[in-house]
């Protein structure tokens, strides 16, 4: 049995520490599998915790915060209750605190595949080979499957120069590193990569920006060249990557750029996926669930943007309530003795770990 | 809630916003594209890229083009039988190469 590595979240403020299993780790069992580490699935980790239920949290994306940190870390939101105004990242960052006196087992970058029973109890699988069993799983899944948009012209260097997300800032150390896009996650890693890297470079199809003014700014007076109307057009190398073609789309000119790592941050489609094989009843694409977020599988619930019922809302305050309410409602099938009222927070929850 | 393309998209469709949108949710007609308003997320993505500045929030939408944006989807366009309904992705269907009655009379 290989040891779970372990992978550190970079671009979150808060470090989070990711275990890593693989092929041939062992089952994980847990009492309550949550799929989609959105703010709904974060927030659920946190109740499961406070009940006193062991809790793994699944995502195929490799940061923690859904559709809030794929789209738009950077932007305050303004209706989440007692938060006059919190910025998206914060928001991520202050549920993953909440969550973490109860030591939610993470599983980032791991996309939940199939659903099988054994002994009447939900067992899940990841791509990736993580197999989990659950007392009850809440697919908090969101819009589905995030899948970052890939960069055709280099797609034959894929593993070897071309990545999507940044693992480790370490492993960019003194490295030509070019990034194509011009939102949040594209600056971000500018700007973290700026330090360490020998140069950084954004390519970028437009000459304006997604991302946060203030980033690009910081960006920009930390050296790193800004090339805009501009696209990867090829990309060279023997073994690894080792040049970049960049061609200025308003007068086709093109130059060479040395790089051994290509990171598209184009953003991302999303589709259910492999969640539309489960065999839950759905409606328009969306999970239909009763008041008790019950899906029509046994022990299967489901939260957040992901559920459709008379009179829906899809909001993260939504979610939340949905997701406690799954828990809740989890916990009384998981335990039959188990009361559907968890107590009040302010009583004295659950044992921290 | 939903973005809802309006009138400076007319005989432009630049096409940027496709690129753009997490979903597949904005559609192609003969001289517009529209924007599925149940399939939307919500996010804006369109609304930064457009170089005409012609996507707007439904709630700070042009009311006419909020309309005609849900009944691209929802009715029959003229000339068929069926409305488009919601596919699920525009990349599924391609373009659907009409217009609703307000677009394609203007």
């Amino acid at each position: 049995m290989r040891r779970a590595a372990v992978l550190t979240v970079t671009v979150m403020s808060t470090l989070a520490e990711i275990s890593m299993p693989t092929d041939d780790s062992p089952p994980i069992e847990v009492d309550i599998l949550i799929v989609g580490a959105g703010p709904a699935g974060l927030y659920g980790a946190y109740y499961a915790g406070f009940r006193g239920l062991r809790v793994a949290v699944m995502d195929v994306l490799p940061q923690p915060g859904g559709q809030i940190t794929a789209m738009y870390p950077e932007k305050p939101i303004y209706d989440i209750a007692g938060l006059p105004s919190v910025r998206g990242r914060d928001l991520v960052d202050n549920l993953l605190a909440q969550a973490a006196p109860y030591g939610p087992e993470y599983l980032l970058g791991h996309q939940a595949v199939d659903l099988s029973y054994d002994d009447d109890r939900p067992v899940v699988r990841s791509v990736q080979g993580a197999t989990v069993r659950a007392g009850a799983v809440i697919v908090t899944g969101g819009i589905g499957t995030f899948t970052p948009r890939p960069l055709p012209a280099a797609r034959s260097f894929d593993g070897r120069g071309l990545v999507y997300f940044v693992r480790r800032l370490a492993d960019h150390t003194d490295q030509d590193v070019v990034i194509v896009g011009g939102g949040d996650s594209a600056f971000d890693w500018a700007d973290s990569l700026a330090p360490l890297a020998r140069s950084v470079t954004i390519v970028h199809r437009r000459d304006r920006f997604r991302a946060h003014a203030a980033t690009v700014e910081r960006v920009r007076e930390a050296g790193v060249e800004i090339l805009v109307n501009s696209a990867v057009t090829a990309a060279a190398g023997s073994d690894g990557l080792e040049t970049v073609q960049v061609t200025h789309l308003p007068d086709g000119t093109t130059r060479e750029l040395k790089a051994q790592t290509l990171i598209a941050a184009l953003g991302f489609t999303a589709d259910l996926g492999p969640l539309l094989g489960w065999g839950l009843e759905l409606r328009s694409r969306r999970i239909t669930v009763g008041t008790d977020m019950a899906t029509n599988l046994p022990r299967v619930y489901a939260a957040g943007d992901i559920t459709d019922y008379p009179g829906k809302v899809r909001l993260i305050a939504v979610g939340f309530g949905e997701v406690a309410t799954a828990v809740n409602n989890a916990a009384t099938v998981i335990d039959p003795e188990a009361e559907l009222f968890p107590g009040h927070s302010t009583d004295g929850p659950a044992e921290r770990k | 809630m939903a973005y809802v393309i309006g009138a400076a998209c007319v005989d432009v469709m630049d096409r940027s916003c496709m690129e753009e949108c997490p979903v597949d949710c904005i559609y192609e007609g003969a001289r517009k594209l529209y924007i599925h308003p149940v399939e939307c997320i919500d996010c804006g993505a369109c609304a930064e890229v457009c170089p005409e500045q012609a996507i707007s929030a439904d709630r700070a939408a042009d009311p006419d083009h909020r309309l005609d944006n849900r009944r691209f989807f929802e009715e029959p366009l003229p000339g068929r039988e069926e409305p488009v309904g919601s596919p699920g992705g525009s990349a599924k269907i391609g373009p659907v190469g009409a217009d609703t009655a307000m677009i394609k009379a203007g």
